[in-house]
């Protein structure tokens, strides 16, 4: 048994159409970038493998559309999900005041039970255009934003070169890890013969 | 979280899972597919490949399933080509079949339905409440060892009929045999013994339930399925927490399992979690008299002896009285021959073109089949009958039209012929040149058989449980009866 003691983690991946979002899962998974925008319907599904202190965990990445026209699907898609990571585009301001959007919708939907500590990650992508010129939201606007919101982890990455991809993945797995921690003894009834004789229906049920 | 049990399943069946993912070429080719995964999208179970690996697929099934749920709609049955793919919601945990089987909905749905008691047998329904806690829960730490369980009930699907037929089949034993084994178990059962049951492979020898207590054929099935699936029973007496879906979802009983000899086994099921000794004493109780009254002995004689042959089929009613294990039938009627099947066919097959038939008792939940004689010789063959007793058995329960009485069906393969009654029902299978007159003939005489044997083919009344009616009351139909 315990060689099969594999933890799944659902991370769900939201921000706005155009941030990198499927950019930055590409990245990850396969070590690849394109410039070309094809854009995300309903949603793509990848995994992969982490290693993380001697265990080995699947990551079900659920790299979600951006476009509005999807946010229906979402109790569908939130539900169970392990981690959230919020992405915006360092050079679109509304990208990133959607951000507050993004996270309110995903508590509503997903209703975690510890709404207060569920864990998210904050990406800020596409540092690598224009070498930082075009960027109008600046580290210290993001940093606070995230501080206010309990301390959301940070990270400024670029699909495109790679730039904190890993680093960010990888905070990405241990937030959704203690997150899903807490051990319990799973202990169902024990019939009560007092109560046991339950009529029953008899022959096919088809 | 873990499952509190003393467990020690082998886990070769992972061996069997080389790494498969949903891109590879070999697990698309499967004909076949089960699927279980949570609400989230979290795999559970997969018949083929790593469940990990196909972290993806499964989360698509939940986006199709959950995408149509937002609608206020539920999604049964997509068609896609040969393939069919079938869904089931039991509240948090999602089952799928991708089949191109060309098996009828109705017959995997119901296979589905197994499926998920099966998984309720190991951890009752009260795995829902994890759910509900926690949407995220991961099933598959609580599931760990039991991938074989799930494939054994899965290959059963193509090979027993009580899987369809929600009905279970008895050993063949004189009846003295059985008497004896029911009343040793009956004097367990009155100590406190939920239920006792003597089986032999999937075969019933004799069973037992204390009063008013009744146990439905379906979790009779999966009882046995896990039992003979997970090895760790073959080699020590055990004491496992199990539950009966159809008898009570929501709670354990506790299952001391222990086998007599290489296929016997018996199983006592009990409320209390630490009658483990005494289930043990009431073993013991039970093998010392199985043990004097020869009861193992004669159940491997059966065993090798095989139950009613179609070579066998008495000539015409009342012409003799009938013992299935003395296999004292005449030598077959090999007057019915076609060129086509020369070869296969040497003069073997029952009269007028018999060649299979299952017989279904509804009072008694108990079914009948006959051996596998000539031609249908080859494991392809059987299969291939018994996909075609499926379907007949699909369509004559088709909801809505349904049930039929009779059906007689000419095709490339067989000639069937159904016959449907209050008190039970018949499939019988015939070379595809078979005459209907005689067919229709043979089929009462088939059913006289049955009764003439009943008392060594079925187990009748031993038990206070089984409300039947005394079968020497039910006025067997004439042939006339059956009119096409």
């Amino acid at each position: 048994m315990p060689s099969r003691r594999r933890t799944l983690l659902k991370v769900i991946i939201l921000g706005d159409s155009g941030v990198g979002k499927t950019s930055l899962m590409n990245q990850y998974v396969n070590k690849k970038f394109s410039n070309q925008y094809k854009a995300t319907i309903g949603a793509d599904f990848l995994t992969k493998e982490v290693q993380f202190e001697d265990r080995l965990f699947t990551l079900q990445i659920w790299d979600t559309a951006g476009q509005e026209r999807f946010q229906s699907l979402g109790v569908a898609f939130y539900r169970g999900a392990d981690c959230c990571v919020l992405v915006y585009d360092v050079n679109s301001m509304k990208s990133f005041e959607n951000l507050n959007n993004w996270r309110e919708e995903f508590l509503i939907q997903a209703s975690p039970s510890d709404p207060e500590n569920f864990p998210f990650v904050v990406l800020g992508n596409k540092v690598d255009i224009d070498g930082g010129n075009s960027r109008v939201v600046s580290e210290k606007k993001a940093r606070a934003w995230c501080a206010s919101k309990g301390n959301i982890p940070y990270f400024e990455t670029s699909a495109k070169e790679g730039t904190n991809v890993e680093e960010a993945f990888q905070c990405i797995a241990k937030n959704a890890l203690k997150s899903g921690e807490e051990e319990e003894i799973y202990l169902p009834d024990t019939l009560d013969v007092g109560a046991s004789s339950q009529p029953r229906t008899s022959g096919c049920e088809c | 979280m873990r499952r509190p049990s003393n467990f020690a399943f082998s886990t070769y069946d992972s061996f069997i899972n080389e790494v498969q993912d949903d891109a590879s070429i070999s697990w698309r080719k499967r004909k076949k597919h089960f699927f279980i995964l949570s609400h989230s999208g979290k795999p559970i179970y997969s018949r083929y490949g790593d469940e990990h690996k196909l972290a993806g697929f499964s989360a698509t099934l939940q986006a199709i399933i959950s995408f149509v749920e937002n609608g206020g709609d539920r999604v049964n049955l997509i068609r896609a080509g040969k393939h069919q793919v079938v869904f089931l919601v039991k509240g948090p945990i999602y089952l799928v079949c991708i089949s191109c089987t060309e098996e009828p909905y109705m017959s995997l749905r119901g296979q589905l339905e197994l499926l998920y008691n099966q998984m309720i047998l190991i951890l009752t329904r009260s795995v829902n409440r994890c759910f509900e806690k926690n949407a995220k829960f991961d099933m598959t730490p609580l599931l760990g060892g039991t991938d074989v369980v799930f494939s054994s009930l899965i290959h059963s699907f193509s090979w027993n009929p009580a899987t369809f037929l929600h009905a279970y089949t008895c050993l063949p034993l004189a009846y003295a045999i059985r008497q004896s084994s029911g009343a040793i178990l009956q004097d367990v059962a009155d100590s406190g013994v939920l239920f006792a049951i003597l089986m032999c492979k999937h075969k019933v020898i004799s069973l037992v339930g204390a009063q008013k207590a009744s146990l439905h054929p379906d979790d009779m099935l999966l009882l046995s399925n896990f039992v003979m699936s997970s090895e760790s029973f073959r080699t020590s007496e055990s004491f496992s927490p199990i539950c009966l879906p159809r008898f009570n979802p929501m709670a354990f009983l506790y299952a001391y399992v222990h086998y007599l000899d290489g296929d016997t086994y018996l199983t006592l099921l009990t409320t209390s979690s630490d009658a483990f000794y005494h289930l043990k004493d009431c073993r013991i109780r039970v093998e010392n008299v199985l043990l004097k009254s020869n009861v193992l002995g004669e159940v491997q004689r059966s065993m090798v002896d095989g139950g009613m042959r179609i070579e066998d089929l008495p000539d015409d009613r009342g012409s003799r009285s009938g013992a299935v294990s003395s296999h004292l039938g005449q030598p077959g009627h090999a007057t019915y021959s076609s060129e086509r099947f020369d070869e296969a066919f040497l003069g073997v097959g029952g009269p007028a073109g018999l060649w299979h038939f299952i017989y279904r008792s509804i009072s008694l939940d108990q079914y009948v089949s006959s051996e596998f004689s000539s031609p249908i010789n080859s494991r392809r063959q059987q299969k291939r009958l018994y996909r075609s007793y499926q379907k007949i058995y699909a369509s004559m329960h088709e909801e809505g039209i349904g049930p039929h009485k009779t059906l007689f069906k000419r095709d490339d393969n067989y000639v069937l012929l159904c016959w449907v009654t209050p008190d039970f029902e018949l499939y019988a299978v015939f070379d595809p040149l078979a005459d209907k007159a005689l067919a229709i003939k043979t089929c009462n005489r088939v059913c006289q058989w049955i009764k003439d044997v009943e008392n060594e083919i079925f187990l009748l009344g031993a038990s206070p449980f089984s409300w039947w009616t005394d079968p020497g009351n039910t006025p067997l139909p004439e042939f006339a009866e059956i009119s096409l």
